[in-house]
């Protein structure tokens, strides 16, 4: 079972601490985008890296057009890998839709969360009455036209997949290098279970604390989300980053580092 | 004198942008600004999302920020550009990031799709059509089976609860012929063996209803072993012989000793029985019905009936395999039939991975070739 998950998630864990850090990947990328996070941490915790099902290079065969169709799935994934590994006193590092899915997860199994980061979050994406989630419907059904479009020319997304089930060893070196490779067919179908989702009322079960690192320009996560998340969760910090953009822990490592350090030593001072 | 680089630049057939790792506008050349209808001016140190459509905002941020950033170069994406005015612009773009002046700048390419897209949203719309009709038509099969199986199973239920009380009419009937209640007269005799007749047509009609049923719901089971045909052909020929010498036919079977189907040895006796009946049924007297067995050219072996009876038209030749299918629908009423025996016949050839069909002539006769797999030759002296 253990090793089914494993190798399943393209689970990786490295680092010379004992508490282990889960570092879950958005929509669009995989384990990789942590890669200018991970070392300066990796001397002080267990570092947890790995791929959702469909994305990265997780095991495609084991894609369930069903489960994944809502967050509530791609929670499943983190529970696995939590239980596989048998993880506790975890710190929760979720970058996008993942903020949702370990929110999610907490609120399944809480006493094997210590800390919650959650990275330029949104519990809906789509504008409700007074809530402000930064879009429209139409401006979720462009993207997804604009997704579509791409499956005919999507040479970078595609090509790794391809490449994978090929099963070529002589590209073996091309495929490490292959980052971000995401099958369109799925990534279409998570951007479906991402921007259509509502978990706004799952905010207030949460019992675990948590930090928000809201990004100061940030066109998919807007500050009036991370004020409302703020808001509905129990014990959180909500941090306002010089960072802009949606992706502060690739663009700003520094500062995205620094904050949850701060943090870090805050929580385990009180 | 103006600089050549700068001018091919500006004036290249495509949008060229830079920017960067702020996702601040560093360059946009003059085509680009054209296209969108912006001054210079409005776009250079703006960010680059600004003349991005929404949904390409999302995009840059989910998945061609990330690309760059890791892979530092990205091909064939495409994006929905938004001009001053709000109209959509859809390009293909290839961007690559390099270290320029020791900082990072994002170099794109931009090139506008109009016919291409129209042929790509053409093949999208028959992508989804096609799958809808495969959806539909998954639904229909699946409706389809599920009718013919509940179709099947009622055929078998009513099949045998008319049975029962069948039996009990053949089985009063022949104790009042015997006598158990009282003297039986002559006429009343001739009265009860119609009644006899009627209930062994009825009860036959059932019982083949049933096998049909049984059939077509798969709920068959084929004890396949090698079969020495003439062994078959001889086993069912005593049921035969009082038809074939009260209609005085010539009859004649040709079956080497040694040729052996894989088959179920009970199912091939029946088909070959139907055959024969069917045969000396149609043929009328001093006509001639014959076996002939032997080996096709495809690991086959075959058992061909052939009679010189009335024949079967052109049109029926398929249809005769069909249930509830007669010839001629008025003889059929004296030739006692149910016209289920062929369909019946095929489908038990069929479950044995074998296969029946017809040949004939009007007015000359028909050839019916039933075809099996080959078996392995049977050792002497074993059955």
């Amino acid at each position: 079972m253990r090793h089914d998950i494993v190798k399943r998630n393209n689970v990786t864990v490295f680092g010379k601490g004992t508490q282990p850090m889960l570092f879950a990947h958005g929509f669009g990328c995989d384990q990789h985008m942590w890669r200018f996070v991970t070392p300066a941490f990796e001397n002080d915790y267990r570092i947890v890296l790995f791929d959702y099902v469909g994305s990265g290079e997780s095991d495609l065969f084991a894609y369930d057009a069903d489960r994944y169709s809502t967050l509530e799935g791609y929670a499943k994934d983190v529970l696995d890998v939590i239980r596989a590994l048998d993880l506790r006193d975890i710190i929760f590092v979720g970058h996008s839709v993942s903020s949702m899915i370990g929110v999610l997860a907490a609120n399944e199994e809480p006493d094997r969360f210590a800390q919650l980061i959650l990275i330029g979050p949104s519990p809906r994406y789509i504008n409700d009455e007074e809530y402000v989630g930064g879009f429209e419907r139409k401006d979720i059904d462009g993207l997804f036209e604009m997704m579509d479009s791409n499956f005919i020319g999507w040479a970078n997304f595609l090509a790794p997949a391809i490449i994978k089930n090929a099963d070529r060893p002589e590209l073996g070196e091309e495929l490490t290098e292959s980052f971000c490779s995401t099958d369109p067919v799925i990534a279409r179908r998570f951007a479906q279970a991402t921007f259509l989702a509502d978990n706004r009322e799952d905010l207030a079960r949460v019992t675990v604390p948590s930090l928000i690192l809201q990004c100061s320009d940030d066109m998919v996560a807007p500050e009036q989300v991370g004020e409302f998340m703020n808001q509905r969760l129990a014990s959180s910090t909500l941090r306002v980053m010089k960072a802009t953009g949606h992706c502060p822990h690739m663009s700003h490592p520094d500062e995205t580092i620094a904050l949850i350090k701060e943090y870090l030593a805050t929580a385990s001072a009180t | 004198m103006p600089d050549i680089t700068t001018d091919l630049i500006d004036n290249a057939p495509c949008g060229f942008l830079s920017f960067g790792d702020d996702g601040k506008i560093a360059l946009v050349n003059a085509t680009l600004l054209a296209r969108l209808g912006y001054e210079r001016s409005e776009l250079e140190g703006r960010h680059v999302e600004s003349i991005f459509a929404v949904g390409s905002r999302i995009f840059y941020q989910t998945h061609f920020f990330p690309l760059l950033k890791l892979h530092g170069r990205a091909q064939e994406i495409f994006l929905l550009l938004r001009s001053k005015t709000g109209e959509d612009v859809g390009v293909l773009t290839n961007a690559a990031r390099h270290e320029r002046d020791g900082q990072s700048a994002t170099d794109c390419v931009f090139i506008e799709v109009v016919e291409r897209r129209k042929f790509e949203h053409a093949l999208l719309e028959a992508r989804e059509v096609a799958q809808q009709a495969n959806v539909e038509l998954e639904q229909q099969r699946h409706a389809a089976e599920e009718a013919n199986q509940a179709k099947s199973s009622f055929l078998a239920v009513m099949s045998h609860e008319l049975r029962t009380p069948l039996n009990a009419i053949g089985g009063y009937v022949q104790l009042i012929e015997m006598g158990v209640h009282g003297p039986v007269t002559d006429a009343q005799k001739e009265t009860l063996a119609r009644i006899d007749r009627s209930q062994r047509h009825l009860l036959r009609l059932i019982n083949d209803v049933l096998n049909l049923a049984r059939i077509e719901s798969g709920r068959v089971d084929y004890v396949v072993e090698p079969v020495l045909l003439a062994d078959v052909v001889g086993s069912i020929m005593p049921m035969v012989e009082p038809q074939i010498e009260r209609k005085k036919l010539r009859f004649k079977a040709e079956v080497s000793p040694d040729l052996v189907a894989d088959a179920d040895r009970e199912k091939v006796q029946q088909i070959l029985l139907n055959l024969l009946t069917n045969a000396i049924k149609f043929t009328s007297e001093g006509g001639s019905v014959s076996i002939e067995g032997g080996g096709s050219p495809d690991s086959q072996v075959f058992l061909r009936v052939t009679d010189t009876g009335t024949g079967i038209p052109r049109d029926m030749l398929e249809k005769v395999f069909e249930p509830f299918i007669q010839v001629d629908a008025s003889r059929s009423r004296s030739t006692e039939g149910t016209g289920l025996g062929l369909a019946i016949s095929r489908d038990l050839a069929r479950g044995m991975k074998g296969d029946l069909n017809v040949e004939s002539t009007m007015g000359a006769g028909s050839t019916f070739q039933l075809f099996l797999p080959r078996g392995r030759q049977l050792k002497q002296g074993l059955p």
